[in-house]
């Protein structure tokens, strides 16, 4: 018997031999590859191109329009992040909030996250619409007597920034709200029972309890739209002309990744280096939060259970 | 005192529900419009903001036939797209997760924890050099280099995993290979029947993600018979459709409405597959 579930044991490797196969051919030699092509000058052109040890690293940190890349996604993410958490960290306290006893969490909570669902490429196709020149946003504000005459919204860097940063926060705060909320509810409520009567307000509640035990959630939350926001591509490269006009202002590390790529000759070894780089800022960045966060988590668990 | 507190909370509450109302709006007006100009005609979306539909669709819809471009083919394509995509990554990760779940193999616990980097990992940053290997393969131009590498999902095997935890019964399966059913036969016949809310979930993300895919069916796809909609959606922005507004929002209509009925019959999987994917036990 013993012999047998051993034998059969073996068949582990089988039911995961597709996915390491297909790992292998789709994941891994691509990842290979690029890194591979980032010390080249490839083009689509060449069938190989000749190795130019760290000429295309060189160049990226020499070129402007890539250093302006990389401070634009970060900008971008930021801006969306913070307020992205904060407001999903308000609603769902109030979602949890027994005293206050929102009625039909789950429909406002449904509603919220529906943006984050619809294609990107509409959503940035929409607002390019919404807010161009004879969009429905100049109509309303002329009209009503805000503006005095139609403005060129996607001109202005300020406003089309705004926009970008407006377009992220409202794809994606209902899916923190989602799981901040299943965060807090699987906190034990006798942990706030035992606070309430030793007479602690709602603010030391949240501070002392929900906070520190949210944390691994929260990690996941922050780790998880990094790594979405620095390949941040859709919505900037659609709102407008898919060079991040205005004068490079929503131009992101994707974009131009994509312009080297689709430049008439093809740029393949260029391309390759900014998404080398990328993929290591972000890795590096991703791999820090978790490692530093999750350390000092356990060792306050530790010494809780102590 | 006591009515003091009450009313504070009464009050509370009051300004919460503005705060909401607020939100929903600004949450769901962008979309409203979307689908009620999609209906009207480009002079009428010119004379004012407008929340009642229109009749004008089929018209629009000439509109874009008339400029060539044809959001059936588009549909159609996205269709099969993400249809292939969700059957390729529903029945790889469930068997891949399945594999972890119920086999004792050595290197068992490096594999899920390699899972769990990979998940973290952005593919998206490879895609020139999967370009140029996909080129040398003869794949490019071909929905294979969008459907193939789902095979090994890395996001959707950990869910896999954690909802297989739950759900896999080991008794059945002794029992099952008592009366000889062979290992493979176990995870179609007894494994899969189980697994189908797991499944749902999964299927879900995997075909809202597949129909959403723009940047890779943009740097791979170049025949315009083979665009799907994120790429015909790219080109209404062009010249040729400046004035046409009404066509405009149709053509980002048909992206978004299928979405929408989607969520609306399947919400509560997709709540629960984004909570289950976040909090571990």
């Amino acid at each position: 018997m013993n012999q047998a579930s051993l034998k059969r044991n073996y068949y582990g490797y089988l039911f995961i031999a597709p996915f390491v196969i297909a790992f292998l051919i789709f994941g891994l030699y691509p990842i290979y590859n690029t890194i591979a092509l980032s010390f080249t000058d490839a083009t689509l052109m060449s069938k190989t191109g000749n190795f130019i040890g760290l000429m295309n690293f060189e160049r990226l940190f020499a070129d402007d329009i890539f250093m302006n890349a990389v401070k634009n996604t970060w900008l971008l993410w930021i801006l969306n992040f913070i307020p992205q958490v904060g407001i999903a960290m308000l609603l769902s306290v109030w979602f949890t909030n027994a005293r206050l006893n929102i009625k039909a969490v789950g429909v406002w909570r449904a509603l919220f996250f529906l943006p984050n669902l619809l294609m990107p490429a509409a959503v940035a196709a929409l607002f390019f619409s919404l807010f161009s020149f004879y969009g429905p946003v100049n109509q309303f504000l002329v009209r009503s007597g805000f503006l005095p005459e139609a403005m060129q919204f996607l001109q202005d860097v300020t406003v089309t920034r705004s926009l970008v940063i407006f377009i992220q926060w409202w794809m994606w705060f209902g899916q923190t709200i989602i799981i901040l909320i299943a965060g807090m509810t699987s906190i034990p409520l006798p942990l706030y029972e035992a606070a309430m009567v030793d007479g602690a307000t709602s603010t030391q509640m949240f501070n002392r309890i929900t906070l520190p035990l949210l944390k691994p959630i929260l990690i996941y939350v922050f780790v998880t739209s990094l790594v979405g926001g620095m390949q941040m591509f859709d919505i900037p490269f659609l709102l407008t002309d898919g060079r991040g006009s205005p004068s490079g202002s929503i131009m992101t590390n994707n974009i131009l990744m994509y312009l080297k790529f689709s430049s008439s000759k093809g740029h393949i070894g260029a391309a390759s280096s900014v998404g080398v780089l990328v993929f290591f800022m972000t890795s590096i960045c991703a791999l820090a939060i978790f490692y530093f966060l999750r350390e000092k988590d356990s060792a306050t668990s530790k010494s809780a259970k102590r | 005192m006591f009515n003091n507190y009450k009313f504070n909370t009464n009050l509370m509450r009051v300004f919460v529900y503005i705060v909401l109302v607020i939100i929903l709006i600004v949450t769901v007006v962008p979309i409203w419009l979307l689908i009620v100009n999609a209906t009207r005609s480009t002079v009428e979306i010119q004379q004012g903001i407008s929340f009642m539909p229109s009749t004008h669709l089929f018209e629009n819809y000439g509109i874009l036939l008339g400029r060539g471009l044809n959001l059936g083919r588009g549909f159609g394509n996205s269709l099969f797209v993400a249809v292939a995509s969700t059957i390729i990554t529903v029945y790889f990760s469930l068997l891949t997760a399945y594999g972890i779940v119920v086999y004792n193999f050595k290197g068992k616990k490096l594999f899920s924890n390699f899972i769990v980097v990979l998940v973290m990992i952005p593919m998206q940053l490879s895609i020139i050099g999967f370009y140029q290997y996909m080129s040398k393969l003869g794949l490019t131009d071909n929905y294979a280099s969008l459907i193939l590498p789902l095979i090994a999902n890395a996001g959707s095997v950990f869910f896999g995993k954690q909802y297989l935890e739950s759900v896999v019964i080991n008794d059945l399966i002794d029992a099952a290979r008592v009366d000889g059913a062979s290992e493979i036969g176990i995870f179609h016949r007894i494994m899969m029947p189980l697994a189908v809310p797991g499944a749902m979930t999964m299927g879900i993300f995997a075909f809202v993600a597949a129909w959403n895919n723009f940047f890779n069916a943009f740097i791979l796809i170049s025949s315009i018979e083979k665009y799907t909609l994120p790429m015909l959606v790219q080109t209404l922005r062009g010249d040729v459709y400046r004035t046409e507004f009404g066509a405009i929002y149709l053509g980002l209509a048909v992206t978004v409405v299928p979405i929408i009925l989607i969520y609306a019959l399947f919400s509560r999987y997709i709540v629960s597959g984004i909570a289950m994917g976040s909090v571990k036990e």
